[in-house]
């Protein structure tokens, strides 16, 4: 380190201010005493002379004070300029040095920015999505409330009931405001037709909840959410921006949603949303707290915190409210459901509601990467240190010549970070492109994607591994100079002192060869997931099928009948197209948000805790099961004759009827809504295992009802407004039907807006536990094959290095009658050596990472032998290859050339 | 009697003296009060932040010596930026006071005429 201190020292003289005060000083009394001389002269005792030439001089403070602002302003500059021709010459030199090897520069460069980039993209997906809070006003008091009731398959978090949220709304002091909202469909008129919206109907308490501000005009009070109020709306931002061009006089202008007129009163800020869903408009959800239905769970809620109290506290208050329902609402929670369900409510931080357990994924993903930023810098490090090598001489020769240790580390500092520096811009272009892709790719399953991006976060990280990177690489191959000076010393050539050296870069590869095990494992388990979750029956068919979206108005289809037509003339025109083959309308499709659910009754079962088993409900048009390609194993579904007779029929799925009806007959059975209201559906059909809520879920239980259901007591699902089609066809471009799509619905109502038209394999793909391990299985991918390529380059470049510097003795050993081929397997030994260390290790890192990894798994082993072995093969063979080149050259070594080198 | 100095006249002044060639501050000191015979004020507690101001700017530099009585003292010497800026200041001085020179003989005219 002494050339680091020969450096401040140089520093600090230049600005010394101690020895400029001792010139200035000096000076003045070289003056002093001249003046106080001539003084003498004329006569005066020395004090008196003194005296005088100090009155002459005048203030001794300004004057002092002067020079040193002078002197000040002086150093300053000069250090600045001296600083700034140190930079200049030392960059024009490492730039020199490094044009000399310009393939050590490139390479070392690309190796550091793929290692940065990936871990400032990776970095930045986290900052964004975990890390960065929720974009609200104080956002760590936001809390999301949940009634459930663990164990009730398949949907145990019911949302708030309505007497629910009015009875915490108003009672919890913990929170300082709660509200309510619900989030659907709905058709807004423009002037081409009908547009499908995104509308959110909240309380008003939800504006104080998110502390919403207006951009323009006002947003929903309490006087505008009650039942009687006029239908207002909120538009969102985007929406506004998108649909009227940021045209301030919509305000006060009535539009019609859902085909009745609507005041536009205000448009609220931007980049305010609700914390899952998007938001086109916002309108009042004008609660009656008269009607108070207390036995249907389905608000999403959301509180915030009061100051100073905790989540704890909260939970505590909410809990023991949700305690007392039994008293509250007799007619719907009594003490046995209480105390055999452990129905709660339950209070979350909203930024846990939001992330859910996606942030587990990413944090393995960005450890994954930052793996590969470390075999990238070993990799680098070794180049650095092959380099130093051809230069060891040289730099030994100046070392002894008397150059400065200091100016040698200078040189190879300024160096490496010369190349840090492009390595990092290189880097954050690369991981600008790669959010930009991650971001166009929409990987669902992925929250806040829309925040997603490079960020200074993620810029300042990358900058400091970048310096850290830098320092490192530049110093390290120096630490051993000084070693080198003392074996040039003794001899002339010497320089083989460099065991150590090699025992450095040996441990580097095989610590790059463990960590790429531990990625390639990764991957690994990975692929075997994603192929056995692709193995999976959905239990349907997704090949040749378009699917889309559609809502009727609320107004124009409120009955049976006139949804029942609608449904009915659309299937029929849809069919009549050619190439279709099947045409099924649903409220739900498989695979696409079929969540929701609803207490139904089996008859002859005894629900536990007299609590009706939460099933997901669907609503389904004649041809739903054929488009969809789901086998009915037994009965049939609906006609449109049945429904026009009323019939009373539903399909269930085997897996309910298996759980209901144990080794007996569902077909006949009677299914109820709640309430004690009389007719039972009955079982015409059962259907057969379908993966609905994912390919990693287990079968779905589900009851399908017709579309528009003609008994009353399914309070739920009145006629269904929001219906997904689903157009089977003979080709295997079910998307060219687009546009007769949009025609005929065009020509069937104009209000009735298109959207999400998209195949049903894309929906397969798009669901989350597909879309997550597609989106995890490419990341890892990607580190495992950097990882790999590498790992390749790195034992590569040791083992033709060790084979230059073992030459001579290999000619020897040729000279003395061992074979090419003995001499080659030498050095395909050793780096067989080499990776097998480097596997060992990495083996017991893989074991620790499936364990950390093994939630993302689908019924893979986290140590699943098939990968592991996998792992090993490949890189034995990488060990083989990386080792083909050196070893041919060892064996065409000619020992007569070597001897005479010698 | 003793006239106060102009702003930014001591800088002219002290070049002049060190046009003679290099000279520590008491030598110039004493070469402007011997030349003026002690007519202009030069505060010798201004004299050494003017040297240390003109060295700044790059008109003088100076150099560590031995005086005539063999003692350590700072020399200093104009340097060719130096020569220039004299050049240039006795210059807009000549002309300064020349014009003032005008104004002070002239008669003045009759008020509205």
């Amino acid at each position: 380190m002494s050339w680091m201190i020969d450096r401040y020292q140089a520093l600090r003289s230049l600005l010394r201010r101690g020895h400029l005060e001792d010139e200035v000083a000096e000076e003045l009394e070289f003056h002093l005493a001249m003046r106080a001389e001539e003084y003498v002269a004329q006569g005066m005792t020395p004090e008196e002379a003194r005296a005088e030439a100090l009155r002459r001089f005048g203030s001794m403070d300004a004057y002092r004070k002067q020079t040193h602002q002078i002197d000040e302003d002086m150093a300053r500059e000069r250090r600045r300029t001296e600083i700034w021709d140190m930079v200049r010459r030392e960059t024009r030199q490492a730039l020199r040095s490094l044009a000399r090897s310009p393939s050590f520069a490139v390479v070392a460069v690309l190796t550091l920015a793929l290692g940065l980039g990936a871990t400032t993209a990776l970095y930045s997906v986290v900052d964004a999505v975990v890390l960065r809070p929720l974009p609200y006003d104080a956002p760590e008091q936001l809390v999301w409330l949940d009634s459930a009731v663990p164990g009730v398959a398949p949907d145990a978090r019911w949302g708030l009931s309505e007497a629910g949220y009015l009875h915490f709304a108003r009672e919890a002091r913990g929170l300082a405001s709660v509200g309510a909202f619900e989030v659907d469909n709905g058709s807004f008129a423009t002037s081409d037709g009908a547009l499908r919206v995104d509308v959110a109907t909240v309380t008003a308490s939800v504006m104080d909840v998110l502390r919403a501000r207006p951009a323009l005009g006002s947003l929903i009070t309490p006087e505008t959410d009650t039942p009687d109020a006029r239908r207002v709306a909120v538009l969102g931002y985007d929406f506004w921006v998108r649909q009227y061009g940021a045209d301030s006089r919509v305000l006060g202008t009535s539009v019609r949603l859902d085909d009745e007129p609507t005041e536009i009163i205000g448009v609220m800020a931007r980049g305010l949303e609700l914390p899952d869903d998007t938001v086109d408009v916002w309108m009042p959800l004008r609660l009656d707290p008269a009607s108070r239905p207390v036995n249907v769970h389905g608000l999403s809620a959301i509180g915030r915190l009061k100051d100073g109290t905790s989540l704890g506290q909260a939970q505590a208050e909410i809990t023991a409210m949700s305690a007392r329902f039994p008293e509250l609402f007799p007619s719907a929670y009594g003490e046995s459901f209480m105390r055999e369900t452990g129905f709660n409510t339950w209070v979350t931080p909203l930024a846990k509601h939001v992330v859910g357990d996606v942030d587990r994924v990413l944090w393995i993903l960005l450890g994954s990467v930052a793996l590969v930023l470390l075999i990238a810098c070993a990799n680098v490090a070794n180049l650095f240190l092959v380099r130093s090598e051809a230069r060891r001489r040289e730099l030994a020769v100046r070392s002894a010549l008397g150059a400065a240790r200091g100016d040698l580390a200078w040189h190879a500092l300024t160096e490496s970070l010369l190349l840090c520096l492009v390595a990092y811009g290189l880097g954050l272009l690369l991981a600008h492109g790669a959010l930009r892709l991650l971001v166009t790719l929409e990987p669902s399953g992925l929250p806040r994607l829309e925040e997603v991006g490079l960020g200074w976060h993620g810029a300042v990280v990358a900058a400091v591994l970048c310096v850290m990177a830098g320092v490192v690489f530049g110093l390290f191959p120096l630490a051993r100079t000084g070693a080198d000076v003392a074996a040039l010393r003794e001899s002339g050539r010497g320089l083989s002192a460099s065991r150590r050296r090699n025992l450095m870069r040996g441990g580097m590869v095989v610590g790059q060869v463990g960590l790429a095990v531990v990625l390639l494992a990764a991957a690994g388990l990975m692929l075997r997931s994603y192929w056995t979750l692709h193995a999976v029956d959905p239990g349907l068919k997704p090949e040749n099928v378009l699917t889309f979206d559609i809502v009727l108005p609320r107004t124009r289809y409120t009955n049976y009948d006139e949804v029942n037509r609608f449904h009915r003339e659309l299937v029929s025109r849809l069919e009549a197209l050619p190439g279709v083959t099947g045409v099924g309308a649903g409220s739900r499709l498989p695979l696409r948000d079929f969540g929701g659910c609803a207490g139904l009754s089996a008859e002859g079962v005894t629900p536990k805790g007299g609590l009706p088993p939460c099933l997901p409900v669907v609503g389904t048009a004649p041809g739903y099961f054929r488009a969809l390609g789901i086998p009915l194993l037994q009965g049939r579904e609906l006609t449109w004759e049945d429904l026009d007779r009323k019939a009373d029929g539903v399909v269930v799925t085997k897996a309910l009827a298996e759980r209901m009806w144990p080794g007996e007959d569902a077909l006949g059975k009677g299914i109820r809504g709640q309430g004690n209201g009389p007719p039972y559906y009955h079982v015409i059909g059962v259907a057969g295992d379908l993966r609905a809520h994912g390919l990693d879920k287990p079968p779905a239980e589900a009851v399908f009802f017709p579309l528009a259901p003609a008994a009353k007591d399914l309070p739920l699902w009145g006629p269904r407004r929001a219906v997904s089609v689903a157009v089977r066809t003979a080709t295997t471009r079910p998307e060219s039907l687009t546009p007769d799509v949009r025609r005929i619905l065009s020509e069937l109502d104009a209000t009735v807006p298109l959207a999400n038209v998209q195949t049903m394999e894309r929906a397969v793909a798009k669901s989350p536990s597909v879309a997550r391990a597609t989106f995890t299985l490419f990341l890892l991918g990607i580190a495992g094959s950097m990882a790999l390529l590498l790992s390749a380059v790195g034992l590569y470049g040791v083992i033709a290095f060790i084979v230059g510097q073992r030459r001579g003795e290999m000619g020897i050993r040729m000279a003395l009658g061992a074979r090419a081929a003995q001499v080659a397997g030498m050095v395909v030994l050793q780096s067989l050596r080499f990776t097998t260390l480097g596997i060992v290790l990495g083996l017991v890192g893989a074991l620790a990472m499936g364990q950390v990894m093994s939630a993302l798994l689908f019924e893979v082993s986290a140590s699943d032998p098939l990968v592991l072995a996998a792992v090993c093969g490949v890189l034995v063979m990488l060990a083989m290859l990386a080792a083909y080149g050196p070893a041919r050259r060892a064996a065409r070594v000619d020992p007569a050339e070597v001897l005479r080198s010698e | 009697m003793q006239i106060d100095l102009l702003q930014g006249t001591l800088d002219m002044l002290i070049l002049k003296a060190l046009t003679g060639g290099a000279m520590h501050g008491y030598a110039v000191a004493s070469w402007l009060q011997r030349t003026t015979d002690d007519a202009l004020r030069v505060e010798e507690g201004s004299l050494y932040p003017a040297l240390h101001r003109m060295t700044r700017r790059g008109w003088v530099k100076s150099e560590w010596g031995v005086s005539e009585n063999n003692r350590r003292a700072k020399f200093y010497t104009l340097t060719a930026e130096g020569r220039r800026q004299l050049k240039e200041e006795f210059s807009a001085w000549e002309r300064l006071t020349e014009a003032v020179a005008k104004v002070l003989h002239a008669q003045p005219a009759a008020q509205g005429a």
